[in-house]
């Protein structure tokens, strides 16, 4: 919250006689409650504003790859709601943990499954493209976990996922770990411009 | 072509991946000697078209080469009779992709193994085929693992007596431990040996008498673990099997107990991180000793058992060398399982010592890992003094020839949880060098005098396995793709060459159809020491790679991925 | 019943009576302190007139005394109040001899309780219900997987932390059979105040049937539409954070269900258990207890009632 102003009484009924400087004053504390709110605000059920709307993120609707035949149709960016608000990228840390995909791809940098926190995105780096991941799997040793894990619960994953290469709003992320420090604070790295690329191998995974 | 009957190898073969049943990876050609290897070179290699890890031996009978690739697992037979070593076959046995997921540390494959014709391997995917050697068809196969309880396969069989010998992989997944026993011909499963649960799952019964008080008493396996606990406890066998075919006993070692947070399994955790000796016919347990009870660290106890002869105090004794992942070198009397000696061979700070008269370690207070508390300073690291990589005794010197790293962590234990198919682990590590700055040796061990008989040190983890021949040499590789042959009397390098990639494979050697003396290994940069490459893990974060990351950050700049079969002889 | 003026152990009588000794030491000076106050009020008006500067001398000398003699009562009483309650303490704080020992973890927003034992294979793991045997001391051994809670059942034993990363410990020793109520006693997050657990004390013989009851693992669902709903469970978001021991499903992230069915309440004491609030508590627990850790499920109404089915089974 902003703190009260302590001017003089004359000013700030002056203020208050000016419409103008009165307009000006509540857009900029409406705006800042605004993403206030947008940072803090704890949705705690699926139905409501905060999960993506299912037909804009449908996963029939992702493509994973760049080529096209004909002219290529822009690619889609995605809904970002989640990554501006710090309490969704903290309950999908918490969630990444629980479901054990640190097991698999650490802190962000990778064991059995490939790195996220690096530029390089095999299956799409979209909010959309990591919400089918998750849910529909893939080939080389990425679960499916359809019916496991319920889809708020999921974009709250890929929100932190995101946050781990920088694509989450930097006021969001979290700014310290609860636990042994085993890489720089998520705030201090610098975000990484996702590209659509597969490990120089190739083959794998 | 005449292949042999046997399951060891003949002077001039290597038929399995140890060579002998003894796992003493020592070959008596001589012909590569400290005093001509300076003149070896290349005589043929072969690209595998794979890039992860290539942890397998080449294995050679009857003028043929058979080498095995990490997942998918391809069967490649190459004909050493004709110039240049041109493909007989390749099988393919096309392993589910997804058991990539559940293959922990790369994913890796130790070894094709032959006998009586016919080759034996195992799949990602926790398959057990047999090929014919001759003709590379397919004569059985059947599925033993599986990967939605987070099973895979990793380890070289071993063919005891017309029995395939095969266990699973997945101590980080929770899975169940458990060894198996194939009919050669058919692959009909003829008992499977527990590695926790009840006696009558583990095979334990009337002549089971380990020689510690702590090992005796009604399914262990049970009361030693949380309820429940014991089912997803780990104690997977996918390190390796020696025989003794005059006491008619099997030994092989067990993995760590699942998850690596101690906290989450009070109790001993039977039978994990130990090792078994038992009757092949029956798979009935004779004896177990448990190197670590309780594991804190996941220092599995899978390393090779190495059957030699040695004297203790003026007599000779048959025993079995075991230098374990917690760092101690176990001389251990294999009939009965009484531990003779166990003396560190690198610096460890997590156990004081080892009690000779209860056969337990005595734990350092201050490196038990507690929730919410980081411990520093854990020596050594959770790949232990040395993993898998298997070392090689020479009856010549009567030096064992240990290829290992030098390396410790901090690390923070988390509650973890189980969810089928998917990691099991609760622990965070970060990995560093050990004492001295170096991460890897290979130490000659004398096990008599319990002392270590020279050490060359490394930069990298020495991920490979060790040779040794006749000719006075022991060969080994770098994790950065150095392939060296050394003096086996004094560690002098009398040879190197650098490879394509990394080497964690097995070096053997052969007698070709050409009556020359070969070496061969394979380079291909993998395996959880090599990871960071074979991976393309992000180094920043230090838990990478279940804490490699740390360890080998500078590992990318110094080799790159690869999966060729390198061969030499002498000019 | 939970009440720390209702004291049901030696433990939390020693507490009651603590608490009843500062109440009529502090009532006796409060009454004292009120009387003089009124005594210095009414005498002040009558000799307001009087005085003259000889009798102030005098004034000042009495009340000197009168000062030096309250502030050394105050002083002793405070001294006094002072010893019994450290008397008190190092009694709580004597370890008793062969302790029942449990171990109490807090998390948002329920209590997950273990038993200890000698034999690993006997460690118990319950949640939300703490049952002990009359009589016996109790040792609670507690600690926290996330923020810092405060385990309290008022009638049997006063608050002690629970903090992650550290364990503290305290005795609780119940004399008499019977439920009574606990509640965390620091603020945790939203729900809080449904962060409830019960206390059943009963007698020996019971309470080692009621343990080895607990030991056993999960019922065989034994109807059809049982069967179906342990398929449910196995096969949906349940056995991502559940355990039912006997089964595919070991999580540990949120309460044990092996024996569900035998728990009064579910959702730490939010809800009565029973068939139509599990169905309601798995469909939608944010509607009941909004920011507990529990998803909403989607299941369709027959899987919804063969779960349920199943659960209730879990005796």
């Amino acid at each position: 919250m902003c703190s009260r102003s302590s001017e003089p009484r004359e000013r700030a009924t002056a203020a208050l006689l000016s419409p103008y400087r009165a307009g000006v004053a509540s857009v900029v504390v409406v705006m800042l409650l605004l993403c206030a709110c947008e940072r803090e605000e704890r949705q705690f059920s699926a139905q409501g504003g905060s999960s993506p709307s299912a037909a804009s993120m449908a996963p029939a609707s992702i493509t994973l790859s760049d080529l096209q035949p004909g002219v290529s149709t822009q690619a889609r960016r995605g809904e970002r709601e989640l990554e501006v608000n710090a309490f969704s990228i903290s309950e999908g840390q918490r969630l990444y943990e629980w479901f054990n995909c640190n097991g698999c791809h650490a802190n962000g940098g990778g064991a059995i499954g490939p790195a996220l926190m690096d530029d390089v995105w095999i299956y799409g780096s979209a909010p959309a493209n990591i919400y089918a991941t998750i849910v529909q799997g893939r080939p080389n040793g990425m679960p499916s976990f359809r019916g496991r894990i319920p889809e708020q619960q999921v974009w709250q994953i890929v929100a932190y996922v995101r946050s781990l290469s920088g694509q989450a709003r930097k006021d969001a992320m979290p700014s310290r770990t609860d636990s042994m420090q085993v890489k720089p604070r998520q705030v201090a790295l610098p975000r990484e411009e996702p590209k659509s690329s597969a490990p120089p191998s190739g083959n794998q995974p | 072509m005449a292949f042999s009957a046997h399951a060891q190898s003949s002077a001039d073969e290597w038929a399995i991946p140890a060579r002998d049943f003894a796992n003493t990876r020592f070959s008596p050609l001589a012909d590569i000697n400290a005093g001509n290897v300076g003149s070896l070179t290349v005589s043929f290699t072969f690209s595998t078209g794979y890039l992860r890890g290539h942890e397998a031996a080449p294995i050679v009978v009857g003028g043929r080469m058979f080498i095995i690739t990490p997942y998918p697992n391809v069967l490649f037979a190459l004909d050493l009779r004709s110039a240049g070593a041109p493909m007989l076959w390749r099988f393919e046995p096309k392993p589910s992709a997804s058991a990539q997921g559940v293959a922990c540390c790369d994913v890796v494959n130790r070894g094709v193994t032959y006998a009586d014709g016919r080759l034996f391997f195992n799949t990602l995917d926790g398959q057990t085929v047999a090929v014919d050697a001759e003709s590379g068809r397919e004569l059985w196969r059947v599925k033993l693992g599986n990967i939605n309880l987070g099973e895979s396969m990793t380890m070289a069989p071993l063919v005891v007596k017309n029995k395939v010998l095969v266990g699973n992989s997945g101590g980080e997944f929770g899975v169940r431990g458990w060894l198996t026993a194939l009919d050669a011909q058919t692959g009909r499963q003829l008992w499977r040996a527990y590695s926790t649960g009840p006696d009558k799952d583990v095979l334990i019964g009337p002549d089971f008498k380990p020689f510690y008080e702590s090992d005796r008493g009604r399914d262990l396996g049970v009361s030693s673990w949380p309820p429940g606990a014991w089912q997803r406890g780990g104690g997977t066998v996918w390190g390796w099997i020696s025989y003794d075919p005059e006491l008619n006993l099997i030994y092989y070692g067990t993995s760590n107990p699942g998850p690596w947070n101690p906290e989450q399994r009070p109790g001993d955790n039977k039978w994990t991180a130990g090792v078994f000796a038992r009757d092949p016919d029956s798979g009935e347990a004779r004896w177990f000793y448990q190197f670590n009870p309780h594991d804190l660290f996941d220092y599995d106890g899978v390393n090779e058992n190495v059957l030699v002869e040695i004297p203790v105090n003026g007599t000779p004794r048959k025993v079995l060398l075991h230098p374990d992942r917690n760092g101690y070198l176990y001389v251990i009397d294999r009939a009965s399982g009484e531990v003779i000696s166990a003396k560190p061979f690198v610096h460890v700070n997590t156990i004081e010592s080892v009690d000779l008269k209860s056969g337990r370690p005595n734990y350092s207070q201050s490196r038990i890992p507690q929730v919410g508390k980081v411990v520093r300073d854990i020596c050594p690291h959770a790949g232990g003094g040395k993993d898998w990589q298997p070392s090689a005794w020479s009856p010549q010197t009567k030096l064992l020839y240990i290829p290992h790293q030098n390396l410790c962590q901090d690390e923070e234990v988390t509650p973890a949880n189980y969810i089928a198919g998917t990691p099991y682990i609760g622990a965070t590590v970060k990995m560093y060098p050990g004492p001295g700055g170096h991460r890897g040796a290979l130490t000659a061990w004398d096990p008599v005098g319990s002392r270590v008989a020279w050490e060359i040190t490394e930069n990298f983890p020495v991920w490979s396995g060790a040779l040794a021949t006749a000719g006075n040499l022991v060969f080994y590789g770098t994790l950065d793709g150095w392939f060296k042959a050394v003096d086996a009397r004094n560690g002098k390098t009398l040879w190197q060459f650098k490879a394509g990639s990394g080497i964690v494979g097995q070096p053997v050697t052969y007698r070709g159809p050409d009556g020359k003396q070969h070496i061969a290994v394979m380079a291909g940069v993998g395996g959880w020491a090599g990871g960071v490459v074979a991976g393309d893990l992000d180094t920043r974060d230090a838990s990478a790679g279940d804490g490699w990351a740390a360890a080998v950050p500078d590992l990318p700049k110094f080799t790159s991925k690869g999966g060729t079969l390198y061969v030499f002889s002498l000019k | 019943m939970h009440s720390a003026l209702q004291p049901v152990g030696p433990r939390a009588e020693l507490i009651a009576d603590l608490m009843l000794l500062f109440f009529a030491v502090s009532a006796v000076v409060y009454v004292i302190v009120i009387a003089f106050l009124v005594w210095a009020i009414m005498r002040a008006r009558e000799r307001a007139v009087q005085l003259g500067p000889a009798a102030t001398a005098q004034a000042d000398r009495k009340s000197k005394v009168a000062v030096g003699v309250g502030a050394a009562l105050t002083v002793l009483t405070l001294a006094g109040l002072a010893a019994s309650d450290f008397i008190v303490g190092a009694i709580l704080r004597q370890p008793p001899a062969d302790p029942l020992r449990v171990l109490v973890t807090g998390h948002q927003f329920w209590w997950e309780i273990e038993y200890d034992d000698p034999v690993p294979g006997n460690r118990l793991r319950t949640a939300n219900e703490l049952h002990i045997p009359v009589g016996r001391p109790v040792q609670l051994i507690f600690t926290s997987r996330d923020v810092i809670h405060s385990f309290w059942i008022p009638s049997a034993m006063g608050k002690m932390d629970l903090i992650p990363g550290r364990t503290t410990n305290e005795i609780i020793q119940v004399s008499q059979p019977g439920t009574f109520t606990g509640q965390c006693a620091e603020f945790c997050g939203f729900q809080h105040s449904k962060m409830r657990l019960t206390l059943h004390a009963r007698p020996a013989e019971e309470f080692d049937a009621w343990r080895q009851r607990q030991l056993a693992p999960a019922r065989e669902p034994q109807t059809q539409e049982a069967r179906r709903g342990q398929q449910v469970f196995m096969q949906s978001s349940c056995i991502l954070c559940h355990s039912v021991q006997g089964t595919a499903a070991a999580a540990t992230v949120a309460p044990d269900l092996t024996h569900i069915a035998s728990r009064r309440t579910i959702a730490a004491g939010s809800l009565p258990n029973t068939p139509s609030a599990l169905a309601s508590w798995v469909l939608d627990p944010q509607r009941i207890k909004p920011g507990s850790r529990m998803p909403a499920s989607r299941l369709p109404p027959d899987d919804l009632s063969a779960l349920v089915a199943y659960l209730t089974s879990l005796q």
